[in-house]
């Protein structure tokens, strides 16, 4: 039977146009590989039979409602997995995506642009198109083409920017399949920009601790009135780069710099803010340089790297406070981190004093034993001379 | 009752005055070459350094995988001096290694292992292999990640021996893989099985000693032939035991100077699941064997090199221990083990050096 199915794919033609053109030997080999035919379905249940032997493809607009006849299915998607979801077409209706397609304008991203029309994989498949590693690249092929975006008056920076970011450095360079990709934000099927009030409830999805206190600041009510993106702001949207502890301050290139001057109460809470935070920095500094130094004198200093753990801990937390944008809480912490970075150091001192202790100790003990070996030798040199007997 | 002073009532039961007699009776040679004959007692005196701090050492340490890092972190931490225990215990291991070796060359080079010394240098070398035997044992025993991998790639060796080979491999590991049942097994051959064949060992390799005196090269003793006045003796005690405990003595403070100026780390606990670490290489004394079996074919003559080289180099030990017997008497035959001892020596160096550079990451 699966024989059968090969052999009518086999003979599959393609009417497609585009990149979802593939001719009938391709398409019969992606399908060997496709969750569909593993589950028993043929060409036909997508595919239309214009005359014996040959399918036709269907039209971009009917592709999502096609796939939404089993995908929105429950009772039948149920007998594949029990868990899955079948609300992406009711999600793709809701997105850019769905809304223009539905206008008829087929010059949009419908299920098989994504998944491909043949050869779909599970998402948890790393071959998969939208697996996390490969999903930006797929988001990409549209939306990084300058001239395909700027025909529907799109900027086509968003991937590279998000290349840059932080989350693409976890993703890539770490392997954190958790760090944000475009559909962690934008959604994968019901895909479309957040809204300026919505921003912060994205970004909370994982930075929940910054999300909390920032709500119970006085610069939620503010940003609301004015209409800012709240995270946006200071982080940006898809160039989201590591914060630094520069970045707090009134001076140029700072960022609180583009609503703060120094003269106003409010430059002042930055400007304590920044000194929290900087002191609390060298006290990490010189406390891990000087755990390195007495490491690397051969001390060991474990008690003290966990201090320092801890000091490192409070530092991080610190830096969350920023976004409550209040001074007492965040000294208190970083004072705290202080304490515990000061008590790295004193281990690092600690050692460090032993390691003296150490070398005065064999430094006199080594004049001892000289002064034995002296003894010693002055005590050979005064034995009776040496025979000339030949051994027994 | 009459009073008896302490040292006839000691005497009386202890014949101490015997020994100390027999002592200042016994004469040592002493020749161009003599100072050779230090490296033996300086290895005796790494042996006995080795059972004190070893046993220091065993007050504290807890031979199981989830606690014999921290034991050790404890020692070297906590314990009063448990660094310098430690440290001590390992630089007079490499030590006793690198003396055991010299005074085997050494006497090798010297042709002590003739008549009638064959047990005396057939228990040498089986001391030398029982101290390499110690060193491998005790290397896990700090269980960080270096010593985890290098036993790992260690007992691996073995199983290149047909037939016995998985068995020989089952047998140190006490399993599959190295775990906590090797380093339980390790530390039981370490602590108790080394040390009763090498104290048994040692008091027969001393009885030999005694029993048939200082050996004399060759060389020496064709010149005495002409002329016995030519070879002078000294009384062992007390010109050769002092001058014995001068190179203790001098061997006690170099050791005192590396322990404190370069203590050993205990380096990362060893996670059995992690990828190993870059850099891993066995203990400088057996690098040589480790480069020889990196640079071995696949297969030499149709045959497993690894197998080969494991043949070769148990063919070498076997031939080291045989050598009274394998090597002949003549002149001409005591050129060649000179020269053969020379080109294993420098096989040795040149293999080890070698490794040293080509292992820097």
């Amino acid at each position: 039977m699966r024989g059968l199915n090969y052999a009518a794919a086999v003979m599959f033609v393609c009417l497609a146009s585009g990149a979802q053109a593939q001719t009938a030997g391709g398409a019969a080999d992606a399908f060997r590989n496709d969750v569909h035919a593993a589950a028993g379905l043929t060409c036909a249940a997508c595919h239309r039979s214009g005359s014996p032997g040959t399918y036709e493809a269907p039209p971009r607009t009917a592709i999502a409602p096609l796939c939404a006849t089993c995908h929105g299915d429950a009772a039948y998607m149920r007998k594949f997995d029990p868990q899955v979801r079948v609300d992406q077409y009711l999600q793709y209706q809701t997105s850019a995506h769905g809304r223009r397609m539905a206008t008829g304008d087929d010059r949009t991203a419908t299920c098989t642009d994504c998944h491909r029309a043949h050869g779909v994989t599970r998402v948890a498949d790393a071959r998969s198109p939208v697996a996390p590693l490969n999903v930006t690249a797929t988001c990409s092929r549209c939306h990084g083409d300058a001239a395909r975006m700027a025909a529907s008056g799109h900027d086509a920076s968003p991937p590279a920017d998000w290349a840059a970011s932080v989350h693409a450095a976890a993703l890539l360079k770490r392997g954190d399949t958790s760090a944000p990709t475009c559909i962690g934000c934008h959604g994968s099927h019901g895909a479309t920009p957040p809204g300026v009030t919505a921003v912060a409830n994205i970004c909370a999805q994982c930075h929940q601790r910054e999300a909390e206190l920032f709500r119970a600041s006085p610069k939620k009510d503010i940003f609301e009135a004015i209409g800012q993106a709240e995270c946006l702001v200071c982080h940006s949207n898809h160039r989201i780069e590591s914060p630094a502890d520069a970045w707090i301050g009134v001076q140029e290139g700072a960022v609180c710099s583009q609503c703060h001057d120094a003269s106003s109460d409010s430059g002042k809470a930055i400007l304590g803010i920044r000194e929290a935070l900087d002191r609390l920095s060298t006290a990490v500094s010189d406390a891990d340089a000087r755990l390195n130094r007495a490491e690397r004198s051969g001390m060991p200093v474990d008690e003290g790297w966990l201090m320092l753990q801890e000091s490192r801990q409070h530092q991080v937390q610190s830096r969350a406070l920023i976004h409550g944008f209040a001074v007492a809480p965040l000294a208190k912490t970083a004072t705290e981190g202080r304490t515990a970075a000061r008590r790295a150091h004193d281990v690092g001192d600690a050692a460090m004093e032993e390691l003296q202790v150490r070398r005065r100790g064999l430094a006199v003990a080594t004049l001892l034993v000289l002064a034995f070996l002296v003894t010693l030798w002055t005590k050979i040199r005064r034995l009776p001379s040496i025979t000339e007997n030949p051994p027994a | 009752m009459t009073r008896m002073p302490l040292r006839s009532w000691l005497e009386e039961r202890l014949p101490v005055a015997d020994v100390i007699a027999t002592l200042r009776h016994k004469r040592v040679p002493h020749h161009r070459y003599s100072a050779w004959y230090y490296f033996g007692g300086v290895t005796l005196f790494l042996f006995g350094v080795q059972v004190g701090t070893g046993a220091l050492l065993l007050l504290y340490y807890r031979p199981a995988a989830t606690e014999a890092y921290e034991s050790v972190q404890f020692i070297v931490t906590r314990v009063p001096f448990g660094w310098l225990v430690r440290s001590i215990h390992a630089w007079s291991a490499n030590l006793m290694v690198a003396s055991a070796f010299a005074h085997l060359f050494s006497v090798l080079f010297l042709h002590a292992y003739r008549r009638p010394r064959e047990l005396t240098w057939m228990s040498g070398v089986v001391l030398l292999f029982l101290t390499l035997a110690f060193g491998f044992t005790g290397y896990l025993l700090p269980w960080n990640d270096v010593s985890f991998f290098a036993t790992r790639v260690g007992t691996d060796i073995a199983a290149t021996l047909p037939l016995i080979g998985n068995g020989i491999v089952r047998f140190l590991r006490g399993g599959n893989d190295v775990s906590g049942a090797t380093l339980t097994r390790l530390f039981g051959f370490h602590v108790a099985i080394l040390p009763s064949i090498a104290t048994a060992l040692v008091g027969l390799h001393l009885f030999l000693v005694q029993r048939h005196g200082m050996s004399v090269p060759p060389s020496v003793e064709r010149r005495a032939a002409g002329d016995p006045a030519a070879v002078r003796s000294m009384p062992f005690l007390p010109h050769f035991l002092l001058r014995d405990l001068f190179a203790w003595t001098a061997v006690l403070a170099v050791l005192a100077a590396l322990s404190t100026a370069y203590p050993t780390e205990l380096g990362t606990k060893a996670d059995p699941f992690a990828p190993a670490p870059a850099g891993i290489r066995p203990e400088w004394y057996f690098l040589w064997a480790f480069e020889v079996l990196k640079h071995v074919p696949a297969s030499v003559g149709g045959v497993n090199g690894e197998f080969v080289a494991v043949v070769a180099i148990g063919a070498g030990a076997a031939g080291a221990l045989m050598l009274p017997f394998v090597a002949g008497h003549t002149v001409r035959a005591r050129r060649v083990v000179v020269w053969a001892g020379l080109a294993a020596l420098v096989f040795m160096c040149v293999m080890t050096g070698l490794a040293l550079t080509s292992a820097v990451p």
